[in-house]
């Protein structure tokens, strides 16, 4: 007797915790599909300023990506050879370039249509959703978003753009800078400063001369 | 024009080391087969060897992929200048003259022409169903959709699929080898350089310009192919360039994952690869 009920305990705890790990693909799906419907509406609203447009792309990422842990993969293994105030300040640098890259990119995207084909379970227990943006020249754009759930919380983990993994090809992008920078942090920490500078005033100009834009 | 020369000699001394290091001898000896639980639960899934290495201990960062770094950035900055010399006047006037619907349609009509050498390419991988759908597109674009003007066979559940000789190496087993930036024509590996070179040299449509004595139609075609794929990813580029830190790195990081992608196909079911949670701590 007291060994069944050994067994079915030891049984519901092992569903327990697979439930708690894994996450449901449908879940993830859903989630996409909603920041799709998200960043589709900011796109379709032409009233929007660069700067309320860049303001809400930034909420975005705030609340559905998980930025510390993208830029902590991004850096490789140069996060451990960082001081605590570089990897802040490293951080906080990724995320404005990040929301001034897109911010400007967007711009230019207004009629697209934005669809969550599939998803599938990872060996790591995160979601890969499938989409595809169709473009108004009827081109279509695969994306793939790998999705991790933390505390019952559903985070963007990382995007692939046709099979091309952001995280991993803006990780070779810093390893060179700094690389270049003679495996200095800092020379990467300067260029990034530099960059949300350059973008920002660039994302300005855009916004008086649309279509001047070479 | 001494340092030029020794440039070159030191180039070539690599490429033949490159070429040594990579040779496919090791490929297809036994292969590995594992039982997939993604996208095709239960099916069977055979890697060769190498494959199977590369998907357990992936190369530990892009940057060892290019052991000529010094030679490629060269190049890279070469071919950048003469993109401003000549491919965006060129191209700003093919935008100018040619509304976006006309340019899609040279695009279709090109792949269309390519469809041949993809055909090949299928058949060499040993890719029957696919060999199927590119012969059937190929006639049905050739003569319902007017020499390839319109794309009729995309609407007929007959998904357009891009094959290369590169590609056709990689499902041989051979590894990319070290990357390479050709001049004018840009990103590539060692294995994909030699599958530029193989799909030239096998391509059904220049052999019948070849002994039709209409070489000028292969140069002319491939001359129009970089000003359409130019002019098509000109706003991409542009954009790219200016979000990124390191233009070169950045390119060479999408080419070698993109062509990774494109090998795998739908083997692509093991992306663990990524930013996970335990990177926050």
């Amino acid at each position: 007797m007291l060994r069944k009920i050994f067994f079915t305990v030891t049984v519901l705890l092992f569903c327990l915790q697979t439930t708690a790990s894994a996450l449901d693909p449908k879940k993830a799906e859903l989630f996409m599909e909603d920041i799709g419907d998200k960043v589709i509406s900011i796109l379709a609203n032409s009233h929007l300023s660069i700067e309320q447009r860049r303001s809400q792309f930034k909420e975005i990422l705030d609340t559905k990506f998980n930025l510390r842990a993208i830029g902590k993969f991004v850096l490789g293994r140069h996060w451990k050879e960082a001081t605590q105030e570089e990897q802040e300040l490293f951080l906080s640098l990724f995320k404005s370039t990040t929301i001034a890259n897109y911010a400007s990119r967007f711009q230019e995207y207004t009629t697209e249509k934005f669809e969550v084909l599939s998803s599938r379970l990872e060996k790591d227990g995160g979601v890969t959703v499938l989409t595809q943006i169709i473009r108004s020249s009827g081109q279509k754009i695969t994306i793939d978003w790998k999705i991790f759930e933390k505390e019952k919380e559903l985070r963007i983990y990382d995007v692939a753009l046709e099979g091309i993994s952001m995280g991993i090809t803006q990780r070779s992008e810093f390893s060179a800078v700094i690389q270049n920078a003679g495996g200095k942090i800092r020379g990467l920490l300067e260029a990034l400063k530099a960059k949300v500078q350059g973008l920002t005033q660039t994302g300005q100009i855009q916004t008086e001369h649309p279509e001047y834009e070479q | 024009m001494f340092t030029i020369k020794k440039v070159i000699n030191r180039t070539f001394q690599l490429l033949l080391i490159a070429a040594l290091l990579t040779l496919p001898v090791y490929a297809q000896e036994d292969a590995w087969t594992y039982t997939t639980t993604d996208e095709h639960p239960g099916e069977q899934v055979t890697l060769s060897p190498q494959e199977y290495a590369e998907d357990r201990n992936p190369p530990k960062s892009l940057e060892d992929l290019d052991p000529m770094e010094p030679v490629n950035r060269w190049i890279f900055e070469f071919n950048e200048f003469f993109d401003f010399i000549l491919f965006n006047p060129v191209g700003f006037v093919y935008r100018t003259i040619l509304p976006e619907e006309l340019r899609i349609r040279v695009g279709y009509i090109l792949r269309n022409i390519s469809e041949p050498i993809v055909f090949v390419n299928n058949l060499l991988q040993g890719n029957v169903e696919d060999a199927r759908i590119t012969l059937a597109r190929l006639v049905v674009n050739s003569t319902i959709g007017i020499g390839g003007i319109f794309d009729v066979s995309s609407s007929l559940d007959l998904p357009y699929k891009r094959e290369d000789f590169g590609l056709t190496l990689a499902s041989w087993g051979v590894s990319p080898g070290p990357y390479i930036v050709l001049p004018i024509l840009g990103p590539s590996t060692l294995r994909d350089t030699c599958g530029r070179i193989g799909d030239y040299a096998f391509d059904p449509v220049n052999w019948w310009a070849f002994f039709d004595d209409k070489a000028y139609y292969s140069y002319g075609r491939t001359a129009l192919q970089i000003i359409d794929a130019k002019a098509d990813s000109h706003q991409i580029m542009k954009e790219l360039e200016k979000g990124t830190l390191d233009y070169y790195a950045t390119i060479r990081a999408w080419y070698i994952e993109r062509r990774k992608a494109l090998a795998r196909k739908e083997l692509a079911g093991d992306n663990t690869e990524t930013p996970h949670p335990d990177d926050e701590d």
